[in-house]
């Protein structure tokens, strides 16, 4: 495949996880997306490892699994997001408020105290922000990324 | 990035984990930020944002110095 094809074919790809999820909660994996697009599955498995090289997503640990579609996750998270009837998972809490940014929708974002587990909801409403609490980063801005999953 | 009750709550998480205390936000600024960030993620031409462009949503919400520094 030519760098300009693998470019297209990449921007197909990463426009149907994104959209899929936006519109179903759930981050569809490689054979969902080859059946639904109706690509070999070894050309859908080298886009998302590309596109994970260029952080666009991130893949489980020797896998070709999306365990983050930034700001979906693929998997059940501290960071429940319930927004148009449907319910998704964000990566944490700035992930979780922009599901709803990206969604472009009102939502309640059903989180925990990071520290003493104890339910912390922020909500939505006509774009504005109602909640309380402190958003706290342990990890430098420019060191995000050695260890994204912890950060 | 997690979100916590208290400044008292993010020390503990902190020194339980031995870590020292990072950089924080309002729930506000955090709003601010996912909109900033994440906005524009279905469009057909979105791309990831520059260091510079990066650093100017941080600074447009409030965040500077050396934590929100990314290079």
């Amino acid at each position: 495949m030519l760098v300009g094809d693998s470019q297209e074919f990449d921007r197909t790809i990463r426009l149907h996880v994104f959209q899929h999820t936006a519109d179903t909660g759930v981050v569809p994996q490689s054979q969902d997306i080859a059946a639904a697009l109706g690509h070999p599955l070894d050309a859908v498995e080298a886009s998302l490892r590309r596109l994970a090289e260029g952080r666009v997503l991130v893949l489980a640990p020797a896998s070709s699994s999306i365990w983050m579609a930034n700001p979906f996750s693929a998997v059940p998270t501290d960071f429940k997001v319930m927004s148009r009837g449907r319910t998704y998972f964000g990566n944490c809490i700035w992930d979780a408020l922009g599901i709803l940014a990206l969604l472009g929708a009102d939502g309640l974002v059903d989180a925990v105290c990071g520290d003493c587990r104890e339910s912390m909801e922020v909500e939505i409403r006509d774009g504005a922000l109602e909640g309380e609490g402190i958003v706290h980063f342990a990890v430098p801005a420019r060191r995000w990324w050695i260890n994204i999953g912890f950060t | 990035m997690l979100l916590f009750r208290s400044e008292e709550h993010i020390e503990r998480w902190c020194v339980r984990r031995g870590l020292p205390h990072g950089g924080t936000m309002t729930p506000g600024q955090a709003w601010q930020l996912a909109r900033a960030w994440y906005v524009d993620k279905l469009d057909v031409g979105w791309r990831r944002k520059t260091v510079e462009e990066a650093e100017a949503v941080f600074a447009e919400i409030g965040l500077s110095g050396p934590f929100w520094s990314l290079r």
